[in-house]
């Protein structure tokens, strides 16, 4: 007679047992490896690099807030700039791109290569710094011009246009390039010349910017000596202010600030990475308030966000006639409008 | 049914272990004609870091099997700045711009800084000191061009089939690299 097991008793069959070890023994193993390589639980770095008390902006220094932020319309943003009718123009990819006040699209350049910086002169005139050469379009979006740089190294990062002349900031042979409105190059300011007092630029990763001033002088960075220098039209330094300092009322890390922009009052506004913020100081160069802290561009942690190259990160500003505050973030690609409290 | 007798099955016990024993037999002499082969080249792969990936965590000091970690420090040259405030070398605020150690960000005062012309300043590695903590790794891409990062020296590394370190890897850096191009470099595109 056949035995036959209680049915208390009845185990798998063969098939069933090894089929139950091996899918444990996988759920184990995995289990196990993980385990392994995780660090441990609150396991902290002893070589930290930690700068945390510099990312936190003082409430009471914050003079600004954020009204609305817009994207921006291509990849590989750069700069912005604001037109004489308070129109708003963004370098992105190989396009530079105009938003009016509220946001809406308008015109769009495209052009042969990555667009680097732009500037917009009273008469509407567009220009295109590209990185070795700048192409000039009518206020239609026409193109009128192509302006080329002495040096195949140029790699412009700023402009700046006024009624006669055009200013371009070369990061690489370290010098700005006075242009007249025919495209011819009637000057260079800002290279090192003991003999004029000028100590040069120094710009480790391309950020070089200027600005003209309502009084007349030009504002360049000068990032390597983390300061704000002032220029005639002709290349005399009549002055420079900044310092090099985490806090909030100098220049963080090695290269700083990066941008600039002028408030219809004079003031200067600046763009640091590293700790990224936005500050303002008088036109003499006192620190007074800070339009946006670090703790408003998370994503911009590093200066650094390309394996080969160090253009991705960062910010810049611009600033409207009523005063606003275009902040551009490089590695978020979005604009942030940003108007005085109160 | 009827069973078929064991005299008329096509392949006898004797043939069928004679078979088998040729054939692990040539299955032997196979596979140690292939480790003898690999043996006279060397090891095709050996381990790398991608400093794409890294993540600067400290993990490359703490778990190497090595005493000191075969993980160093190296400089692009071609993206440094030579920022007289280099972030690499400096903490974040540093007293005076000085080589005195309390002015130093790495732990083992591995990087030389060296005057060049005003302002500028080199920064070179010291391995025989670097512990590959990546602390001026951070610092460096922090604030300025990342021309520090971290690789595995292939002179130091013992190329284990299970690298320790990237196990521990929190940003999957770590990969298998031909022999002959053991390192991925940065470079710049200036």
């Amino acid at each position: 007679m056949e035995a036959v097991m209680k049915p208390e008793l009845e185990l798998y069959d063969r098939r069933e047992f090894f089929g139950v070890v091996t899918k444990t023994a996988a759920i184990l193993g995995l289990a196990g490896a993980a385990e392994a390589g995780a660090p441990g639980p609150g396991t902290a770095n002893p070589f930290a690099y930690d700068i945390s008390r510099f990312q936190k902006t003082d409430p009471k220094l914050i003079a600004y807030e954020e009204v609305t932020r817009w994207p921006v319309p291509h990849k590989e943003a750069r700069r912005l700039a604001v037109g004489p009718d308070d129109q708003l123009y963004v370098c992105a990819g190989n396009y530079i791109n105009s938003l009016s006040r509220a946001g809406q699209r308008g015109l769009e350049l495209a052009l042969a290569g990555p667009a680097c910086c732009v500037a917009v002169a009273g008469d509407g005139t567009i220009f295109a710094g590209l990185r070795d050469h700048i192409e000039v379009f009518d206020a239609r979006g026409a193109r009128a011009a192509r302006w080329e740089s002495p040096d195949p190294k140029t790699w412009f990062t700023g402009l700046a246009a006024g009624g006669k002349d055009v200013f371009a900031a070369d990061s690489v042979k370290l010098a700005v390039l006075r242009y007249d409105r025919a495209g011819k190059i009637v000057g260079r300011i800002g290279q090192k010349n003991a003999e004029r007092n000028v100590p040069g630029f120094v710009v480790p990763s391309p950020f070089l910017d200027v600005i003209l001033h309502r009084d007349g002088l030009l504002r360049v960075n000068n990032p390597g000596r983390h300061q704000v220098e002032a220029y005639t039209l002709d290349g005399d330094l009549e002055g420079a202010w900044g310092k090099p300092t985490a806090a909030t009322g100098g220049f963080c890390g090695c290269c700083n600030p990066i941008a600039l922009a002028a408030l219809p009052d004079g003031r200067i506004v600046t763009c640091e990475k590293g700790i990224p913020r936005v500050k303002i100081y008088s036109a003499a160069g006192e620190f007074e308030s800070v339009v946006a802290g670090a703790e408003s561009f998370p994503e911009n942690a590093l200066a650094c966000n390309d394996l080969n190259d160090c253009v991705h990160g960062g910010l810049d500003a611009a600033v409207d006639s009523g005063g606003r505050v275009y902040i551009l973030d490089l590695v978020a690609g979005d604009v942030r409008v940003m108007q005085r409290k109160g | 049914m009827d069973s078929q007798p064991l005299s008329d099955s096509p392949v006898t016990r004797r043939q069928f272990l004679r078979n088998g024993a040729r054939l692990l037999t040539m299955t032997g002499l196979g596979v140690a004609a292939g480790a003898l082969a690999t043996r006279s080249t060397g090891a095709a792969w050996v381990w790398q870091l991608d400093p794409a990936k890294c993540l600067h965590c400290g993990n490359c000091a703490t778990h190497c099997v090595l005493e000191q970690s075969a993980v160093k420090c190296v400089q692009a040259y071609a993206m440094c700045g030579y920022c007289q405030l280099c972030t690499g070398f400096f903490p974040p605020e540093p007293n005076a711009l000085t080589t005195a150690a309390e002015n130093q960000l790495c732990p083992t005062a591995a990087i030389q800084r060296t005057y060049v012309e005003d302002p500028y300043y080199q920064y070179s590695i010291d391995e025989q000191l670097c512990i590959g903590c990546a602390k001026c790794v951070e610092g460096c891409a922090r604030f300025g061009n990342g021309s520090l990062f971290l690789q595995i020296r292939h002179d130091r590394c013992r190329n284990c089939n299970e690298c320790a370190i990237a196990r521990a890897c929190p940003g999957d850096a770590f990969r298998r690299v031909p022999v002959d191009h053991p390192y991925l470099l940065k470079n710049v595109n200036r």
